[in-house]
């Protein structure tokens, strides 16, 4: 079954990249094989988990041993406006006597009901794992059994660590969503602007800089997959007239499916960047409109686009002077490097490669547009390729993932977090000022001279003859204890009058007593 | 009442019991002739404004809170630093109580003195009598190797000739002839501590070198300065030396006095710079201080022994110790090894890791002088901005070299120097022109309270967070203590202004 659903997905006719493999091709999959002994991401599971637990009212179960759950938990800062039971960590801890007399099933069952009794959440999305899908337990028909038995959705979630990389387990959560969720609810309110935004993390709750973008022309966002969700809205999601899909590799199966059932056109955009974000609020506009709404939404579209961005561009200004001509190398995973290039241009900044691990032969093509002459661009590069690049000190920044970061480190160059770890919101024309501010911030943050520089010694630890020539000129703590420099060093203390042997500022002191006698004094 | 057998109340909960906060607020209704709660609002919300500032700052006679204290403090302090010295407070004895106290509450150790307990007799006849009997009894009691003999207010306001009176006392056998009694004159109205410490040092090393023909050999002097983290620093300070395989003497070392093993034996002496090479001293190189408003005078005096002198201030942080560290190699030749320059680099890392989180955040930093520098110093290395720096006991010299220092760097732009001032001014600072974090005493905390500053706690006195002296912020080991424990408090603020479940907590991240 499970080999079925992968041969399944790794057919994606919305994918030019999966359908420019041949059929062979295609069946050994889309992701690249993975290689034992290589360093590796996260898995199938992990992936899962991403891409689902920013839903913020549903209950996340893991089912299997306990650090499946506890590696996975918030590991990313998916911001919600509302229900925090997501952030609550649900996992069945199977232990080794479980899985040896196989309870995995029925614990689980318990666990399925002691959620649906404590918490009543929306739905129960319960995950498998490699141990449970290797012992056997069919937790869709426990899920199934439960939902029946407690009144509740349990959806499972099929993508134990096994099957594949982490982007094939986002995946696998699409198609969850797709298979049990989606189209389970119908709203009493369905509107003629409502959108969807698929493959939206809301990290540090950055989709809330661009949803009122959205609001301001009347466009209802129904659901936002998987950040700040609601299980309620993602089963409504059917319903609305646009999908926009901002992580493609992530969820655009899920947005070529929904456009197969239920007839709802899809683009690809993105909020990294300021034309970016213009073209996302644009392509929206033209897709609802072809959906029927009133074309004037083109207008009021440009007019706000026009407004933004002539306010983003005026903020931006300031950092021009700072940070024009500056070397950027973009090594990023997830976020769109294309989207982040134009925007690190309108500044005058240099970029000096930008991987396209994940980018489609479209993404490439308009990278190959916008750095004209020579593009740089690289796949996936191996840490010690990394290291010998920045080492050459070839890049005045490297903008990536945490997991790089401290190789620019070692190599001596500022690093900026983009990716999914960031603590700062990036997205939309606010995102992007503010990620110029910290171009900037981390450019000149004064410790990477110290980190550039060598220990002012040799490598024998010896001084070298540079400081012995400036020793002893310029600052007094390095002169010599010349007659002339102890004379000065006198002279500039002469008023600090602590000298309280000094025979003339006693006297005056004993004058100003004189007169008083002891209880003048008081307590002093 | 709340107190009951069954259920004993501290404190802090059993005055809040319903009686006694009725009980409290009768007694302020019918007693206290109080202010309306609106008059008390208004006044307290006046002085947060610009115009109480400028009144504030324009206040002459009176100080509230001084962050300093008085030049015997120093003394004793300077005196802890010598091998078995007692320290003789010549004047009144509750002062000595004071200092004790004062040590005892910072260093969790016990702190010895003795004073000549002057009464008002002493105060009208001189107080001769008090040293002759005085240093009598405290050698006999208390066996020193070397009493230090300091002077409080009442000594000086009636002008006892410490040298005259020890040479009456050692005439009259109180102790032996060649019993070493060095002296220094240190009023608590003028100066601070930290001249006191400058004094006393200066005592004992004149006392040893007076009069010595000095034979140059090539050891250094190290003068640690007034230091409440004096256990950690110097413990290091001498790691560093010992690493670099340099000839030093520590001139004064309190680490030990303040850092006894609790092991069944009392030791009220322990540790410090033995006699002898105090003596052997004057043959050095060189003598460099730690803290140079800390040892003016006595670097002077060896100046003029012919010594090359040099100076740092507070060393903190990685440019502070590369100085340093260039300074020892360049005066003995001895290179930096291999696992010092590691050090060095862990450092670097360290900062360059948590870069971000330092990056722009404005700080208020008080306390002594040289403490003050080295913190500016640091904080700009880091790209944070010093903006209030204010020293009590900071004097003119100090101020230039800080707006030299602030002027040296983009990230000084916005620093002040404050010398003179006193903390209800850095309150009316805090409020008016406010700042992430304040850097200083255990004093702070009332600022901290008052104005919502988070206070970090890296100066003396630190009275009421326990065993922080006991780990170095000298050196490159230093610097990464020091660095976590500013970042500690910038981390624990931003958990506390992301903490409040389903309002602010949209970044209670996990990783950081």
């Amino acid at each position: 079954m499970m080999k079925d659903k992968v041969q399944h997905l790794f057919d994606e006719p919305a994918c030019q990249k999966n359908q420019a493999n041949s059929e062979k091709e295609r069946r050994t999959g889309c992701s690249k094989p993975l290689t034992p002994g290589a360093a590796a991401g996260g898995c199938a599971f992990d992936g899962a988990k991403i891409a689902l637990q920013p839903v913020t009212d549903v209950a996340h179960l893991v089912h299997g041993p306990l650090a499946c759950e506890g590696n996975s938990w918030d590991n990313r800062g998916s911001g919600s406006s509302g229900p925090m039971l997501w952030r609550t960590s649900f996992t069945t801890d199977l232990a080794e006597i479980d899985i040896v007399m196989g309870q995995g099933e029925r614990k689980l069952y318990k666990a399925i009901r002691e959620i649906a009794t404590r918490y009543r959440p929306p739905a129960i999305f319960v995950y498998s794992t490699c141990v449970t899908a290797l012992v056997g337990d069919d937790i869709d028909a426990v899920c199934r059994h439960a939902s029946e038995k407690y009144g509740l959705p349990v959806i499972p979630i099929n993508a134990p660590g096994f099957v594949g990389s982490k982007n094939f387990g986002n995946k696998l959560a699409g198609e969850a969503l797709f298979g049990h969720v989606m189209g389970t609810v119908e709203p009493d309110d369905a509107g003629p602007t409502d959108i969807n935004v698929l493959g939206e993390f809301n990290l540090s709750g950055e989709f809330w800089m661009v949803k009122p973008l959205f609001e301001r022309l009347g466009i209802r966002i129904r659901a936002s997959i998987p950040g700040d969700a609601r299980y309620a809205d993602i089963a409504a999601a059917h319903t609305a007239r646009v999908n926009m899909v901002v992580c493609s590799t992530a969820l655009v199966t899920l947005a070529r499916k929904m456009q197969e059932r239920w007839g709802i056109p899809f683009f690809e955009g993105s909020f990294y960047g300021i034309s970016d974000t213009s073209e996302a609020l644009r392509n929206t506009a033209a897709l609802l409109v072809e959906q029927g709404v009133a074309p004037s939404l083109l207008d009021r579209a440009e007019a706000l686009i026009a407004e933004q961005e002539a306010s983003a561009l005026a903020r931006l200004a300031p950092y021009r002077e700072r940070l024009a001509g500056k070397r950027v190398l973009l090594n990023t995973g997830g976020v769109k490097s294309w989207s982040v290039v134009s925007a690190l241009m309108e500044v005058g900044m240099e970029i000096v490669g930008t991987s396209v691990k994940k980018s489609t032969p479209e993404d490439k093509d308009r990278i190959r547009a916008l750095m004209h002459d020579d593009p740089h661009m690289f796949e996936a590069m191996a840490p010690r390729d990394l290291y010998k690049l920045l080492a050459a000190g070839e890049a005045d920044i490297m903008l990536s993932g945490g997991r790089t970061q401290f190789i620019a480190l070692k190599a001596k160059v500022p690093w900026l977090d983009i990716n999914q770890e960031r603590h700062n919101a990036y997205a939309g024309y606010d995102g992007m000022v503010e990620l110029v501010r910290q171009i900037d911030l981390a450019i000149h943050n004064p410790v990477w001279e110290e980190v550039r520089a060598a220990a002012p010694w040799d490598d024998a630890g010896q001084l070298t003859a540079a400081h012995s020539e400036s020793a002893g000129e310029g600052d007094p703590s390095k002169e010599p204890a010349a007659s002339a420099y102890v004379a000065r060093h006198r002279k500039k203390f002469a008023d600090t009058r602590v000298d309280n042997t000094d025979p003339n500022f006693l006297a005056h002191h004993r004058k100003k007593f004189a007169g008083a006698a002891g209880d003048d004094m008081g307590e002093c | 009442m709340p107190q009951s057998a069954d259920r004993i109340l501290d404190h802090a909960p059993l005055f809040r019991e319903p009686e006694y906060t009725e009980l409290l607020a009768r007694k302020r209704e019918n007693f206290e002739c109080p202010a309306s709660t609106a008059d008390i609002e208004a006044q307290s919300e006046y002085s947060k404004g610009w115009e109480y500032r400028e009144k504030n700052l324009a206040r002459e006679a009176l100080v509230i809170n001084p962050a300093k204290a008085c030049q015997p403090l120093g003394a004793v302090f300077a005196a802890a630093g010598f091998e078995g010295t007692l320290s003789f407070v010549h004047g009144s004895q509750g002062c000595v109580a004071y200092y004790r106290s004062h040590l005892a509450r910072h260093f969790k150790e016990p702190a010895s003195a003795v004073s000549s307990s002057m009464t008002e007799d002493a105060a009208v006849f001189g107080g001769l009598n008090n040293m002759v009997d005085g240093l009598a009894n405290a050698y006999s009691l208390y066996d020193p190797k070397m009493i230090a003999v300091s002077t409080t207010c009442m000594a000086e306001v009636i002008g006892d000739d410490l040298h005259a009176f020890i040479e009456t006392s050692r005439q009259k056998g109180s102790v032996p002839q060649e019993f070493d009694v060095p002296f220094a004159h240190t009023p608590a109205f003028v100066g601070s501590h930290v001249d006191g410490y400058d004094n006393m040092v200066k005592g004992v090393v004149e006392h040893f070198w007076e009069g010595k023909e000095r034979q140059p050999n090539d050891t250094i002097n190290i003068i640690p300065g007034f230091d409440g983290f004096c256990v950690g620093n110097n413990r290091e300070l001498k790691r560093i030396l010992n690493l670099m395989g340099v000839k030093y003497t520590m001139v004064q070392d309190a680490s030990d006095q303040y850092d006894t093993p609790s092991d069944g034996e009392f030791r009220m002496y322990y540790g410090g710079t033995k006699l002898e090479d105090v003596a052997a001293a004057v043959n050095a190189k060189a003598t460099l201080s730690m803290q140079h408003y800390c040892t003016r005078k006595v670097l002077d005096y060896a100046a003029d022994k012919g010594h090359m002198t040099a100076s740092f201030r507070y060393p903190l942080g990685v440019s502070a110790t590369d100085e340093l560290l260039l300074k020892i190699a360049e005066l003995t030749g001895a290179a930096i090894p291999e696992e010092l320059t590691l050090e060095r680099g862990r450092l670097v890392d360290a900062l360059a890791d948590s870069q971000a989180y330092l990056h722009g955040k404005r700080f208020a930093i008080f306390g002594d002088p040289d403490f003050v520098s080295g913190v500016t110093r640091f904080l700009m290395e880091c790209g944070a901005e010093p903006v209030h720096c204010l020293a009590t006991n900071g004097t003119k010299p100090w101020v230039e070299d800080m707006e030299a220092l602030l002027a040296s760097s983009p990230f000084g732009a916005d620093g002040k120097v404050w010398q003179g001032k006193d903390l209800w001014h850095l309150r009316s600072l805090l409020f008016t022109e406010p700042v992430d974090f304040m850097i200083g005493s255990s004093y702070g905390k009332y600022l901290e309270r008052d104005t919502n500053t988070p206070l970090i706690r890296l100066a003396f006195p630190i009275f009421d967070r326990h065993h922080h002296h006991r780990f170095p912020l000298w050196g490159y080991q230093g610097g990464l203590r020091l660095v976590t424990t500013i970042l500690d408090k910038i981390f624990d603020k931003l958990d506390a202004d992301s903490n409040e479940a389903g309002k602010t907590d949209i970044s209670f991240d996990l990783t950081r």
